[in-house]
């Protein structure tokens, strides 16, 4: 039994000092996270959030995207996430510097969002999508986001931020139209700016391929 | 310790066993107060997170069910049930446990019962906020940590109450041994308001940069589990399982040996939950590597628990208390065998994101907490109040409609887990074909969550019954089946 | 990231130090010497080791 502490002791210190080693380590080759600059453009990466933008995370968070979404590309050989197209490149520290809060997610009920704003250019397909998933991709389970979403009778010409193309059993009906509220507007914006193609000194563009 | 007025009372001449039995009643009453508040609020929070989490897995099967609504649709409610199960049901049932084997293992009645109830008022009153704080669009999408910002600080103060009520009452126990039960709750309220602190000022207060706040959450989310809850679900089974049986931990030395090695690798292992995220590899490492050292203490605590109750199986026939904390205990092997099993990178490919780690979170904080504080409530109460509880036959009902609801809740959710990791690691397969995989598995969780819900009907009727006074008398020091009563029961040294 | 990093080390830190610390405390309060008799706290006169004492409520 006396040996007992000698045991812990011993157990504690090994473990403590791998960590110690490698903290300070990385501590110092890690330092402090910046953007870094973009010799084309004379912006940074990762690039700067619209204020619109910055109002759509609150929308992202106050309806839970996360418990569905991931925000994270994994690396090969770990994963598969890059063969299947979630993004160029994996995603790494520096890609989140101008997020509050990080939305990194842990369910792939829905596909991941890293790079949305790549696959989706068009707001309108958003807000499609956002207001009746199933109208857009029949197989979906997204819940429709229809609430942020005001239904108002045509005043004479149609408002220019009307929601085209709608179908389906919440479509609306003759003289009415779908129009998105500043909250869904945000959401978009948000969705449209997560695209992570730029390179990093950590993580270069693979070349392309032709 | 103060002497009891009851006990200054009685004949000097009352027989040794009588006294003790006292005793342990006065002990026993004074804690009536604030863990039957406790308890009761734990089982309503119960039932409203057990209609939304109903409600949750619904909404996944049948998207257009109730969409209309902001307040329901599923990105709230999912936060909402599972804040409401947290830290409205588990934590309370959890702190009412803790508070009665306190008094029990220290041998004082209870001081300062007002710190307590104010404790629980205030506790509740937190949760309600930040349930309806969610419900309203106020989630912050810190999973684990959604409460609006506030919540949170009415939460802090209930802690900070029973926090010090804690240290107060281990100051002033009995001296003597100590036992574990007692070392696995004091660790529990002594670490949790550093973790909840630390997580809400690097979150919400003073959110850090990037994604380094992905490692404080799952920092924060992981040792919930593990230093909160853990220590709570095993303190109640090291003390009811030998209790029960009557019979002594079969050893002593290991339980020692599995809560100084559980205190030691727990809260290393948080990073396991982002692997192949954005976080520099020796954080997802060294996490991988305490998850792997947990076997330590989680094949520990299975051994000691085995080796107790070997030769006294039959026992779970006639208690309610064993059936549960026994059921609890074997989830609780099980639970982090696999969860160690899925730190492992080339496991966490095929279950990352996947409804596999749904089930997982669901064997432990249902099949381990949850059933070992149903046992905890069952052996409690009777001994509060002073009667039986009114229904053997709707205990047993409770137990069976859990066991089954989550055996074939964490069945379905595995079986169908691991077929969408499969399809979303094939880079031949769409997404659509993850989706199709998962979806049978999700109607059979859903048909669990009725199960679950009845069986959490049951229960909740039959506290209420026992509040109303609708059981049997207890009976003095004797107050068990004499073995002609009861004759599967057995008596062993 | 800095202060994310320091406080969640030192926390880390300040976790397994204090079980640490309260192990050593432990080892020298002689917790640990009597292990048969530690085991045994649980039981009293009333309560002896041998008897169980739960049941399922009786049909009334």
């Amino acid at each position: 039994m006396n040996k007992l502490p000698i045991i812990f002791v011993g157990i504690l210190v090994a473990f403590t000092s791998a960590w110690l080693g490698l903290v300070v380590y990385t501590y110092i080759a890690l330092g402090h996270l910046q953007t870094v600059p973009d010799e084309d453009t004379g912006g940074n990466f990762p690039p700067s959030l619209s204020g619109l933008g910055v109002a759509g995370q609150r929308v992202y968070a106050a309806n839970g995207c996360i418990y569905c979404h991931s925000q994270q590309v994994r690396p090969a050989p770990l994963s598969t996430d890059i063969e299947k197209g979630l993004g160029p490149r994996r995603t790494v520290p520096r890609d989140y510097l101008r997020f509050q809060p990080v939305f990194l997610g842990t369910m792939r009920t829905g596909p991941d969002l890293t790079n949305i704003g790549l696959r989706q250019t068009e707001a309108n397909w958003l807000h499609r999508h956002l207001y009746d998933a199933r109208s857009v991709t029949e197989w979906s389970i997204e819940p429709s986001h229809r609430f942020l979403y005001k239904l108002q009778q045509i005043q004479g010409q149609p408002s220019e931020d009307a929601v085209q193309g709608l179908t389906g059993p919440h479509a609306p009906p003759s003289g009415f139209e779908v129009v998105p509220t500043d909250d869904a507007k945000a959401l978009v914006a948000y969705l449209l700016s997560l695209k992570r193609n730029y390179p990093l000194p950590e993580a270069p563009l693979p070349p392309v391929k032709k | 310790m103060k002497p009891s007025s009851l006990l200054s009372s009685i004949h000097p001449a009352t027989e040794p066993d009588t006294l003790a039995f006292l005793e342990r009643a006065e002990i026993d009453a004074s804690t009536r107060g604030p863990v039957l508040l406790f308890f009761g609020s734990a089982v309503f929070w119960l039932l409203f997170g057990s209609v939304l989490g109903l409600l949750a897995a619904w909404k996944m099967t049948h998207p257009g069910l109730l969409d209309s609504l902001g307040f329901l649709t599923f990105g709230r409610i999912r936060p909402a049930h599972l804040n409401s199960v947290i830290y409205g049901w588990a934590s309370q049932a959890g702190i009412g446990t803790g508070i009665w084997l306190m008094a029990r293992l220290s041998r004082v009645s209870l001081m300062h019962t007002k710190l307590l109830v104010s404790a629980a008022i205030f506790w509740n009153l937190g949760v309600l906020v930040g349930v309806l704080g969610i419900l309203a669009g106020d989630s912050r999408s810190i999973e684990w940590l959604e409460f609006p910002g506030y919540a949170t600080p009415i939460l802090f103060v209930a802690y900070a109450c029973i926090g010090v009520w804690a240290v107060i009452i281990f100051r002033f126990r009995k001296p003597g041994h100590i036992y574990v039960s007692q070392w696995y709750l004091l660790a529990a309220f002594l670490w949790f308001p550093w973790m909840y602190a630390t997580a809400n000022i690097l979150l919400v207060w003073q959110p850090i940069q990037g994604s380094a706040q992905g490692a404080v959450n799952w920092w924060f989310a992981h040792n919930i589990l593990g230093l909160w809850f853990t220590p709570i679900g095993l303190a109640s089974a090291y003390y009811l399982i030998p209790k029960v049986i009557g019979r002594p931990i079969h050893s002593y030395y290991l339980s020692i040996l599995g809560f100084w090695t559980l205190a030691l690798f727990s809260n290393w292992s948080g990073m396991h939950h982002l692997i192949g995220g954005p976080f520099p590899a020796w954080m997802i490492s060294t996490s991988v590597v305490a998850s792997v050292m947990m076997f330590i203490p989680v094949v520990t605590v299975a051994i000691n628990y085995h080796m107790t109750m070997s030769g006294h199986f039959e026992a779970l026939k006639w208690s309610p208390t064993l059936r549960f904390t026994v059921f609890g205990a074997l989830a609780y092997t099980v639970v982090s065998l696999q969860g160690i099993s899925m730190a492992i990178p080339s496991v966490n490919t095929l279950t990352h994101f996947t409804d596999y780690t749904i089930g997982h979170a669901h064997l432990g904080l249902y099949g381990f907490f949850s059933m070992m504080m149903f046992g905890a409530i069952y052996y409690i109460v009777p001994r509060l109040v002073g009667w039986e509880w009114p229904s053997a036959t709707m205990i047993r009902w409770h137990f069976w409609l859990v066991a089954i609801g989550i055996l074939l809740m964490v069945g379905s959710l595995t079986v169908g887990g691991i077929l969408q990791g499969v399809a979303l690691y094939d880079p031949t397969v769409s997404f659509r074909s993850s989706l199709d995989f998962a979806t049978p598995f999700r109607w059979l969780r859903g048909i669990s969550g009725v199960l679950l819900l009845a069986g959490h009907l049951v229960f909740a009727s039959l506290f209420v019954l026992m509040l109303l006074k609708a059981g049997p008398r207890r009976e003095g020091p004797a107050l068990l089946a004499t073995p002609a009563e009861n004759p599967s029961q057995t008596t062993a040294a | 990231m800095t202060a994310g990093l320091i406080l969640i080390l030192g926390g880390l830190v300040f976790l397994s130090g204090s079980a640490l610390a309260a192990f050593c405390w432990a080892t020298k309060r002689g917790q640990f010497r009597n292990l048969r008799e530690a085991a045994l706290t649980i039981f009293d006169r009333d309560e002896p080791p041998g008897t169980p004492t739960d049941r399922f409520p009786p049909r009334k």
